[in-house]
């Protein structure tokens, strides 16, 4: 932002725009700089009251507003720690549209597949044994800290990382990771003009998915899968679908909406634009699609076929683990 | 006999068409009837015997309307016992051509794609083991599309695709996603650990196993499936996470499976899903797969049990 817009202090009939960040990489902040010029036209007819990545608010200015003062808050990120949790419940009080923005606060996303670990064991794992530590130092951030100026406090993580609509109401889904600029483009307009779908839609998004615009030629009859390749290790076909080659790509499971930068760069789509609607749980739909396709008789070649696929949860639940039926299962529901 | 070319008989016909040439050797000992698991199982007018019989006499309606020609999936358990080496499901193929080329329907509940959902990834048509799916190209709203469609008369309702399409659009009467998973239900009784056995209904071969698993207990659920190939990882997910205490998903040995792949596909399954709960350190053994051979009389009772043993020596 090359300058802050001027925030309402008189009655102003612009609606107001809240983006947060919660346990996120920053890249859906991105994309809505990635808006370049078009954002001027934005700040123009809206006011932006909170931004925590790009401008100068506390969040004791979004205590101090009236609740659904907020007219439209865009949140992006998973719930991690106490922090997230705290701000989700607050900016739901304080808005009265609440967006998921981004494949994190949709699903979970990157940071979701941190559920694969329980909290001790990441920190463990961070604190005491990671080789880029000389020596452990026994040190752990901990919630509560004695220091010579007072107590501080930093927010508790939790086991389990959750989406935004694990935590609070949300009215939209905007999936993506992060969502394509031109997908935030005709949200925000649809939200101008007041066009938005019935509530609880996924928006910014097709209804079926990534295969039905992929122009790649698709398998036929017989065509199946002897050995599993990863795509960094395999020279591809920029032709024909990935999974006739061997590779696993996340396409058939995952709902359209990105324009396919990941496709038509040759690589597999990773899924971050969730399942289409009706699909509970895109990982294990994708484990069943995949399976269905090996193609051996010997059920010891079988096994070494399965053997190639290094890390099935991370791929088929990259960025949906942390609403999965497998983190419920872990952490419970 | 009606036929539009008089000069070739029905038996030549059949011979023409690749895996219908060996009809002919056929001398009528009806060893292949007495491996036939859908004789025993399902229909007791199904006779390959007589099938052959009627395409050599050319008794070419009669063939036509017989349930042997449009049931049998080519799971060749015949193949391997007939003494004159007859590929017998290549002549009831050859047969089934010609009858689909007179107009005739299949009576078996085939698979339906939901135009509205599929999004054309071709996965049904790469899984399917009989080459039923395929893809097509249509109009509509002004756009070309692309879908897939069943051809009914290929179809033998195994379930297969329904389980692999990542989407759900794929349904059959009696095994759609909603009505499976409505079945995965068990009250929770104090003390007793519940069980989901998911059946292929040919894994049993012998009518004591069938009957056994009417008598079990409410704490174990049996769900019949047409094949294990029809098995899907999240039907396993939602028994555990509804509080289910095990799943044992019971199959046909390797190279009897009724419908050639759904043993492997299953295995694949199971398999990986395992290894998805091993990744969670979550695998404890709640969920396994047997395969049942056609000899192996009486082991679905030492399943079930050893499965609820472990259950309750685990106390998960």
């Amino acid at each position: 932002m090359a300058s802050k817009p001027k925030t309402s202090k008189t009655k102003d009939p612009k609606p107001k725009l809240a983006f947060y960040w919660a346990s996120s990489c920053g890249g859906c902040e991105i994309t809505i700089t990635e808006l370049g010029m078009r954002l001027v036209d934005v700040s123009e007819l809206v006011d932006i009251v909170f931004w925590p990545a790009a401008m100068d608010f506390k969040y004791d200015e979004v205590r101090a507003m009236k609740d659904e003062e907020i007219d439209i808050c865009f949140f992006n990120g998973a719930i991690r720690n106490s922090e997230n949790e705290e701000i989700a419940h607050l900016l739901r009080k304080k808005s009265k549209l609440m967006i998921a923005f981004g494949s994190c606060s949709h699903l979970g996303g990157i940071p979701g597949l941190a559920n694969l670990f329980d909290a001790e064991t990441l920190l463990e794992r961070v604190f005491d044994t990671a080789q880029s530590l000389d020596e452990s130092r026994g040190t752990r951030p901990q919630v509560k800290n004695k220091m010579p100026e007072g107590e501080i406090e930093l927010p508790q993580m939790y086991d389990r990382v959750k989406s935004l609509a694990q935590t609070v109401e949300v009215d939209y889904f905007m999936p993506g990771c992060p969502p394509v600029v031109d997908q935030v483009w005709n949200v925000f307009q649809a939200i101008l003009t007041g066009k938005l779908p019935e509530k609880g839609s996924v928006i910014g998004a097709e209804a079926k998915t990534n295969c039905d615009v992929c122009t790649r030629e698709k398998g036929t009859s017989g065509m199946r899968i002897t050995e599993f390749k990863r795509p960094h290790l395999t020279e591809l076909d920029p032709d024909k679908c990935f999974l006739t080659q061997g590779v696993i790509c996340l396409g058939p499971a995952t709902r359209a909406g990105c324009g396919l930068p990941c496709v038509n760069g040759n690589m597999p789509c990773r899924g971050c634009y969730g399942p289409p609607d009706g699909v509970v749980d895109q990982g294990s739909k994708l484990v069943s699609a995949v399976a269905a396709l090996v193609d051996t008789d010997d059920p010891q070649a079988l096994r070494d076929i399965l053997a190639g696929i290094v890390d099935p949860v991370g791929l088929s639940y990259r960025f949906g683990l942390a609403e999965s039926i497998l983190s419920d299962l872990k952490y419970g529901k | 006999m009606e036929n539009n070319d008089k000069h070739i008989s029905f038996v030549e016909q059949v011979q023409a068409i690749p895996g219908g040439e060996h009809v002919s050797v056929c001398y009528s000992c009806g060893t292949c009837v007495s491996k036939c698991m859908i004789q025993q199982k399902v229909e007791p007018d199904y006779n390959p015997r007589r099938l052959l019989r009627m395409v050599m006499m050319g008794m070419r309606e009669e063939a036509f309307e017989s349930p042997t020609t449009w049931m049998c999936s080519e799971c060749d358990l015949c193949y391997s016992s007939c003494p004159q080496e007859i590929h017998i499901s290549g002549v009831i193929g050859a047969v089934k051509q010609l009858a689909v080329e007179a107009g005739y329907k299949t009576p078996l509940e085939v698979v339906s794609v939901d135009e509205n959902l599929c999004s054309g990834c071709g996965i049904c048509v790469m899984t399917c083991p009989y080459e039923a799916p395929h893809l097509i190209e249509k109009e509509v709203d002004g756009e070309l599309d692309r879908f897939s469609e069943v051809d009914a008369e290929k179809c033998m309702g195994c379930g297969m695709c329904v389980a692999a399409c990542p989407i759900g659009a794929i349904s059959r009467p009696g095994v759609s996603n909603a009505e499976v998973v409505s079945q995965i239900k068990i009250k929770k009784k104090r003390g007793k650990k519940s069980l989901i056995v998911f059946v292929c209904d040919w894994s049993l071969r012998e009518d004591d196993d069938v009957v056994l698993l009417e008598s079990y207990p409410d704490n174990v659920r049996i769900i019949h499936i047409p094949c294990t190939g029809r098995i899907d990882p999240q039907m396993a997910l939602i028994a555990l996470n509804s509080g289910i205490d095990g799943v044992l998903v019971v199959g046909c040995k390797p190279g009897e499976c009724h419908y050639k792949r759904g043993t492997y596909v299953s295995d694949c399954k199971i398999n990986l899903l395992n290894t998805m709960l091993g990744q969670m350190q979550l695998a404890d053994g709640r969920v396994r797969f047997v395969q049942i051979g056609t000899q192996d009389r009486g082991r679905i009772r030492h399943e079930v049990d050893d499965m609820l043993a472990l259950l309750e020596k685990e106390a998960v």
